[in-house]
């Protein structure tokens, strides 16, 4: 059995079939994970200043870029093993340089909640052995987190839910769209506005609290009638709701203070998004956002985005990461100006422009190692064929050294 | 020679609001060939409701401009499987999307990449190709 | 989709009871249901029939792609996510260590499984839709959103 690199959800029931070192088949892994694991058509090659080169001189080069650079930032780690992400911070700490991952403009927000204990949180095997209510919220686990409901949520039996989805499990679906996920929460869809998260949520307060809300009331009172009588429930709260309710995103305690019964999950994308949160949150307290001075500090102005935007970094390291193509158009601009130095196993937007690449291993399929599950549960990768490529986390010893 | 009234006509324009959403035969395209026809196809697009589609008189695979002050791309317009009432557009989340998408965070480091406003009309032009996007980005390094 | 009708036009129209029914058309709702094969028809083996019979066959055929069941999975809208691999009642049944709880499948009499990210359907005569007792169960189709099972 090897585990599956492809989402958060780290599926560790995966079979695959390696017939002369190369992968034929995959069991069990979803369209999304099968695909990772059988790897892009375009491996990245080392490069300085997108001239072929060789590893050796690529990490010199590298080393070079970060030992004269003012103010470097280390970005991306996601969708690395958690040994890579802890060179990472180490490596970030000796230069003094700011470091920060895709959490920063994804489910940061809500990581950092749920790791300084703001949320009740449980494990995916909870979920599947207890929970009966089921709130997708701003989330379509189907296309992100495609064996969620199957392996864990909705469909499967469970210890106290033996009687299956049809009987024993409510799923509900709350988002702007009618997703595939909504599809299945059928007759338990709840449509909202862009931004309309918010409206949302105080008026189902209002309702668990007895009062009439405002905003829809028969559908919210409904609603709340349903979590209300829920013995384990659970919200799944997507990248939808969390950039909805940024501003103001104390009142998603506000609404699970008035759900005792309900447990907060992370609806977790990149394999290893939650592995880069703890163990940064172990080193500094904080989840992202970081820059080492003589402490660890924690600021936005740390984040990738406007650490851009104020152009107060000269040199980027990425490791599996792709800014160029997940970021806004206009803070790209800094990004184009500055020597970028790209740690990847395949071509990406942001090599084609980087001062320096370097290719590294597939990290759950040409590497082990450990990541954290969307859930927090800690989950062994498996390396399941042999490759020539460095794994991401040597690369970042190497370069340590090169300093 | 008549004059070819048509040439000076403009499309009529709406204002639309955008979310954007994950899908994962993109995200698959994307895995095995981020270069890759498939990945273009899957990307460069705009889905919307029917009741969108024909208050702005939009075809399924009329090609259109989704145009705002942060950037301006051409895609692909598919109709919605979905019964939607209208009113909001849908994006997969891509470089395409991040056109888009505004940098006005107000310090706190996370744009409203699922919360655009654009402007919408019908073009004859080509759909804009990852490549295009790559050369911009490139002309940006050089200057 | 073939109907009772079209099947009923082919055959003798005697209603000679032979087969078992009391009528042509009662054997035709059989023929549809397969409960019933055009052989226990014995008039229309008989050489003055030998069209209608080519032709029975012809439309009696399983649809390009179906299995016995009238199954026919579309790889190409499959997301791989093996809400069906769970929620057939067959492989609950079957499986009740693997597949019945979500994790992968432990032995080789689910009808369900997931390869290369796609679902693969196998062990068909299983399916509640088959055989003797069959019910019209939607347990496989009703959990996916993308509509990558269907019965024809």
């Amino acid at each position: 059995m090897s585990t599956c690199p492809g989402c958060a959800l780290l599926c560790d029931d995966i079979e695959v079939v390696v017939e002369s070192g190369r992968i034929k088949e995959t069991r069990n892994a979803c369209r999304r994970g099968a695909a990772r694991i059988k790897g892009c058509i375009n491996r990245l090659a080392p490069t300085i200043d997108q001239k072929p080169s060789d590893i050796e001189s690529a990490i010199k080069k590298a080393a070079g870029i970060l030992k004269d650079s003012k103010s470097p930032m280390l970005f991306g780690f996601s969708n690395s093993t958690c040994e890579a992400q802890v060179k990472g911070i180490q490596l970030a700490k000796k230069l003094g340089a700011m470091i920060d991952d895709t959490s920063s403009f994804c489910q940061g927000l809500l990581i950092e909640k749920i790791l300084q204990k703001k949320f009740r949180t449980c494990t995916l095997e909870d979920v599947r052995n207890k929970a009966d209510v089921l709130v997708y919220w701003g989330s379509d686990a189907q296309d992100s987190q495609p064996r969620h409901l199957s392996r864990f949520s909705y469909f499967p039996r469970g210890e106290s839910r033996q009687r299956g989805y049809e009987e024993d499990r409510i799923a509900i679906a709350i988002d702007v769209r009618e997703s595939n996920t909504a599809k299945i929460c059928k007759g338990h869809f709840y449509r909202i506005q862009p931004k309309g998260d918010r409206e949302f949520i105080l008026a189902l307060i209002d309702a668990l609290s007895g009062k009439v809300p405002a905003y829809e009331p028969k559908k919210i009172l409904e609603l709340a009638a349903i979590l209300k009588k829920a013995e384990f429930g659970v919200i799944f709260v997507g990248i939808g709701l969390t950039y909805s309710i940024k501003e103001d995103f104390d009142i998603l305690v506000s609404l699970a203070d008035k759900l005792p019964n309900f447990q907060i999950m992370p609806m977790v994308g990149h394999y290893n998004m939650r592995g880069f949160n703890e163990n940064l949150f172990k080193e500094t307290g904080f989840v992202n956002r970081v820059r080492f001075h003589d402490t660890a500090v924690h600021d936005d102005k740390y984040s990738i985005i406007e650490a851009l935007r104020e152009k107060s970094i000269d040199a980027l390291l990425v490791a599996g990461s792709d800014p160029l193509s997940s970021l806004t158009r206009s803070l790209i601009r800094h990004l184009a100006s500055i020597p970028v130095i790209c740690i990847d196993p395949c071509v990406t937007m942001t090599s084609k422009i980087a001062a320096v690449t370097i290719p590294c291993a597939v990290s759950g399929v040409e590497s082990g190692g450990t990541a954290v599950r969307m859930d927090g549960k800690k989950i062994g990768l498996s390396k399941i064929i042999e490759s020539d490529y460095l794994t991401d986390e040597e690369l970042l010893v190497r370069l340590m050294g090169a300093l | 020679m008549g004059i070819d009234v048509g040439k000076f006509l403009k499309n009529p324009e709406y204002e639309i609001k955008i979310t954007t959403f994950r899908d994962i035969f993109q995200v698959e395209a994307q895995e095995r060939d981020r270069f890759g026809k498939d990945y273009e196809k899957l990307s460069a697009c705009i889905v919307m409701s029917k009741n969108d589609m024909e208050k702005m008189g939009l075809k399924p695979g009329d090609r259109v401009k989704v145009a705002n002050n942060n950037g301006s791309i051409v895609v692909e317009v598919r109709e919605s499987k979905r019964d939607e009432p209208g009113g909001v557009a849908f994006m997969v989340n891509s470089p395409w999307s991040n056109v888009l998408v505004s940098d006005d965070t107000g310090g706190k480091g996370l744009p409203d990449f699922k919360n655009i406003t654009a402007k919408i009309s019908l073009v004859k032009e080509e759909i804009t190709s990852l490549e295009s996007l790559m050369e911009y980005f490139r002309k940006l390094k050089q200057v | 989709m073939v109907t009772v009708l079209e099947i009923y036009q082919l055959l003798p129209k005697t209603n000679c009871k032979i087969c078992g029914e009391s009528t042509c058309m009662a054997f035709s709702v059989s023929l549809l249901g397969r409960k019933r094969k055009i052989s226990e028809c014995t008039p229309i083996l008989e050489v003055n029939f030998k069209k209608q019979k080519e032709k029975l066959e012809a439309l009696l055929l399983p649809s390009a792609g179906a299995e016995e069941t009238g199954m026919i999975v579309h790889p190409e809208l499959c997301t791989g996510c093996g809400n069906c691999v769970v929620a057939c009642p067959v492989d609950v049944a079957n499986d009740p260590k693997g597949a019945a709880i979500g994790c992968a499948p432990t032995n080789d009499k689910v009808i369900f499984r997931v390869v290369d990210g796609k679902v693969v359907a196998s062990n068909i005569k299983e399916c509640r839709r088959f055989g003797k007792n069959r019910v019209l169960c939607y347990a496989c189709i009703d959990p996916c959103p993308t509509g990558a099972i269907e019965f024809v």
